[in-house]
């Protein structure tokens, strides 16, 4: 009879089995999902708050008389828009995180947890390549600024 | 014994995908909590050295907070501070649930993991708070807008 060889389990994977989802941890995370719900559920109607005040404002202030350019209102909606977009791109992730996580929870498949975490990390990870472009545009303009004062030093 | 075994067919584990996946997620949120710590310590500092030229610029900085100016320094500078601490231990807790649940992960230690989910559970906690007194504030300012549009015609 034939040795029947059993192919090697990597490490990682027997060190997750070890882990599990026990009463306390599932209460923890639903409640985290609970609540990261709330926070994009009031983010979302922030934003759609802040679309109807870039609509309505240039109209309010041109009733009241002040000296309101197209381009001007064009500019701030426009801003406005983009803004909207990044703010419902990213948490559109965090939602979707706090949806399959209580779905998961619930039903206790691990399949939709997994796909919640899922979302969580893109959602961190947006966040973090943001941050990283933001960080790099400051100390590109913290440089200008130095070379600026410097280059003006060095003329006087 | 059926206990026992009614026990683990209720139990969910975290298997191979779900471990990965949560690795990255810790790695990402470890960056963004150091950064937030740095960013929130500087500030910090930046309010200490020279907080009351801040004050006196607050008009200019930021026209739709100033109003509290007229509640006097010390007020003000209370709630800012307080607002420093509430976002420093929001960070704190998000750094605190990377490297929990890192080592819950990488040591097999389960009151380590569960410790890392009830911190990114505060997180939200405060995240969600938060909204929700951000989300009044806009409402407060819409009406404002009305208001005085309606005062001024």
């Amino acid at each position: 009879m034939e040795e029947q060889q059993i192919p090697p389990v990597p490490q990682d994977l027997e060190n997750f089995f070890n882990i599990t989802f026990d009463v306390v941890t599932r209460a923890q995370l639903r409640q985290a999902a609970v609540w990261a719900k709330v926070a994009t559920l009031c983010a979302f109607i922030g934003y759609g708050v802040m679309l109807i005040v870039a609509f309505i404002s240039p109209y309010m202030l041109q009733s009241e008389g002040a000296g309101v350019t197209t381009m001007a209102t064009s500019a701030s909606v426009f801003g406005t828009l983009i803004a909207v977009a990044a703010g419902v791109f990213i948490n559109y992730f965090l939602y979707r995180f706090a949806v399959s996580s209580i779905r998961g929870i619930d039903s206790m498949d691990s399949v939709s947890t997994n796909q919640g975490f899922n979302n969580l990390r893109r959602y961190f990870k947006i966040l973090g390549i943001c941050l990283i472009i933001v960080l790099c545009f400051a100390v590109l303009g913290g440089l200008l600024l130095f070379f600026a004062s410097f280059g003006a030093r060095g003329k006087f | 014994m059926d206990n026992t075994q009614e026990q683990s067919l209720l139990q969910m584990n975290l298997d191979y995908d779900g471990g990965h996946i949560l690795h990255e997620t810790v790695r990402w949120s470890r960056f963004l909590s150091i950064v937030g710590i740095v960013a929130i310590s500087l500030m910090v500092l930046v309010f200490a050295l020279a907080g009351t030229a801040l004050l006196a610029l607050l008009p200019t900085l930021a026209p739709s907070i100033a109003g509290l100016a007229g509640l006097g320094t010390a007020i003000v500078m209370s709630v800012i501070l307080v607002v420093f601490a509430i976002l420093g231990f929001s960070v704190f807790m998000l750094y605190r649930f990377s490297v929990l649940t890192r080592r819950g992960i990488d040591q097999q230690d389960q009151a380590a993991f569960t410790e890392g989910i009830k911190c990114l559970k505060i997180y939200f906690i405060i995240s969600g708070i938060s909204a929700i007194l951000g989300l009044l504030g806009n409402f407060a300012s819409v009406i404002n807008l009305f208001l005085i549009n309606r005062i001024h015609p």
